[in-house]
């Protein structure tokens, strides 16, 4: 019996394969494609306290190992998302993560206050990175300061698990990711998506409505190493590692340069069944490996 | 949600149909049995390096022999590579996926009005409507003769009128100059209802003459996708009477690809 667990602080995860926020709705859209028992957990679509309706198409752009996407947090607002969303989530028999995005420090705060009413809530991400929304997402995570400042003030109004997502968008990933820890995160999940663009040549337009937009997929997986690597040389607390991961043989990449799980994104458009056969791949190799324990991958690589 | 299924579907049968359009037949049995006339498949298409799989409406489907068909032309890498698959190959197939068209009792004459590879959903409604003893005229146009698909079929269970641009089959114009003389001819009856599939530009004029008329109808939208299923909230349709404080957009995927006509804005 090979043992795939892991923990990120309080949270004990059975394996450490999580799906990516916004790349699997709230879970629903899955139903009768996978078994959500098997999967170490889901992380929701982006929750806000207000009601969004996401941004004008086109929307995505297919690229030949990737996808271009300005969604724009489209979503219930956090009341409805309690009410319509979260007894189907609290029965799947898994960990469920509530990714969380505000335009202000307060809607950030203000959103998880809510949450805490709803039970079945196992931890917060919080969403600093999202390249798409005009108000600045991305300040949250471009600047430590502020990123310090709303992880504390969210720390401050629950005890459950809290994870903050961050965007490779900068210049010192890991300058940010020290101050989510120092204000109290229990992890920091990396990578966002990367801005980028593409133009049509003969229409003379973006391809996006928003001109610019978040690029996921394979693709961005050796950049997104290279910044779960430097997260997980300066920081103390676990990396969730997230970008461009398809597979057990990416899983395995992503826990020797220190990740202690993986969130994947992307894959579930094209392959919905991806992350439970990540997760059955994984097992197999551990046992091939003579591993006994998947933990014992995290940050093993050899220098 | 509607129940859909994720199937390694085999080849029976890859047929070219003219100019660079094709009849691709699988054998995907929980799929024929559980798909509507106007839902589609999404088909992952192996050994080429797109990244998504491909939509495509399902055009008929044989229950008893658990038989899925699919129009398509080739546009890209994707069905390019498509249209290379052998008879045995096999094709991982989600399906079937979205909302199909809504036949209601009220209707009692259907008006089809397709452009190009928007013929693709229409064999499988005609059936349907087929069923429901509803009688159907089929409008179809496409730029010259090669491009015509499954006319035959259409015409086992419809009136077809045929149109070409450049005359080359039926009458010359577009299928849009053929709904409007048409209407003309055979003033609308209450209970006519119109379905559409075709190019933007064409389907936002049916709209137009269909709200001139005050006809009721039904569009099925091609948009891009990344899943199909609801997942990636790509495929945003504008909603043409927002409520207040609700979502502004549908999504092709799960909230079509059938919409009725004066719900949506038809959008480049």
């Amino acid at each position: 019996m090979i043992d795939l667990s892991v923990s990120i602080g309080a949270l004990k995860l059975q394996n450490p394969v999580l799906t990516a926020s916004g790349t699997f709705g709230y879970a629903e859209e899955f139903e009768g494609l996978i078994d959500f028992r098997l999967l170490g957990g889901i992380v929701t679509k982006t929750v806000t306290l207000d009601p969004r309706p996401g941004n004008s198409p086109p929307r995505i752009v297919e690229l030949p190992n990737g996808m271009l996407n300005s969604i724009g947090l489209p979503n219930l607002g956090v009341e409805r998302f309690i009410t319509e969303k979260m007894p189907y989530l609290r029965r799947l028999g898994t960990r469920i993560i509530v990714n969380v995005a505000g335009r202000t420090g307060e809607e950030f705060v203000e959103c998880v206050r809510r949450l805490e009413t709803a039970d079945g809530i196992d931890a917060y991400e919080l969403n600093y990175s999202c390249p798409n929304v005009k108000e600045g997402g991305l300040s949250f995570s471009s600047d430590a300061h502020v990123a310090g400042r709303v992880t504390a003030a969210v720390r401050a109004v629950t005890k459950r698990p809290l994870i903050t997502k961050l965007t490779p968008n900068v210049t010192s990933i890991s300058d940010i990711g020290l101050a989510c820890q120092d204000a109290g995160a229990d992890a920091v999940s990396a990578v966002n998506t990367l801005v980028g663009m593409a133009v049509d040549i003969r229409t003379r337009r973006a391809k996006l409505a928003t001109v610019t937009g978040g690029y996921s997929g394979p693709a961005i997986k050796p950049i997104a190493l290279a910044k779960v690597y430097e997260l997980a040389r300066r920081l103390s607390i676990p990396v969730i590692g997230i970008g461009g991961i398809c597979s057990a043989e990416d899983i395995v990449e992503f826990l020797l340069a220190g990740a202690t799980a993986v969130q994947m994104g992307t894959v579930n458009f094209y392959e919905p069944t991806a992350t439970v056969r990540a997760v059955e791949d994984l097992e197999k190799f551990c046992r091939a490996q003579n591993i006994f324990a998947v933990r014992t991958l995290i940050g093993a690589m050899e220098l | 949600m509607a129940e859909k299924f994720i199937e390694n579907t085999r080849v029976v049968d890859l047929q070219p149909l003219g100019a660079a359009n094709f009849l691709l037949t699988l054998e995907a049995p929980l799929i024929s049995r559980a798909a509507t006339a106007g839902q589609f498949i999404q088909v992952a298409v192996p050994r080429c390096s797109v990244l998504w799989r491909r939509p495509f409406s399902i055009n008929d489907v044989s229950t008893e022999n658990g038989l899925v068909e699919i129009l398509f032309q080739i546009l890209g890498r994707g069905t390019r590579a498509l249209a290379e698959v052998k008879r045995g190959d096999t094709l991982n197939v989600i399906g079937p996926l979205g909302n199909g068209f809504r036949v209601e009792s009220t209707v009692r004459r259907a008006l089809i009005v397709a452009g190009g590879l928007g013929i693709a959903p229409f064999p499988f409604l005609l059936k349907r409507l087929g069923e429901a003893s509803i009688p159907s005229v089929v409008l179809y146009g496409v730029g010259r003769r090669e491009q015509l698909c499954c006319v035959d079929r259409l015409r086992e269970r419809a009136e077809v009128y045929l149109c070409t641009l450049d005359g080359s089959a039926g009458e010359q114009g577009t299928v849009v100059d053929l709904l409007e003389k048409h209407l003309r001819e055979n003033p609308p009856i209450p209970d006519l209802h119109l379905f559409t599939c075709g190019p933007t530009p064409m389907m936002r004029k049916v709209q137009t003459i269909a709200e001139k008329h005050q006809l009721s109808g039904q569009a099925s939208l091609e948009t891009v996708m990344a899943c199909g299923f609801g997942a990636c909230v790509g495929c945003a349709v504008p909603m043409r009477h927002p409520q207040p404080g609700v979502q502004e957009y549908y999504l092709a995927c799960k909230d079509g690809p059938v919409f009725n006509l004066e719900e949506i804005i038809i959008h480049d």
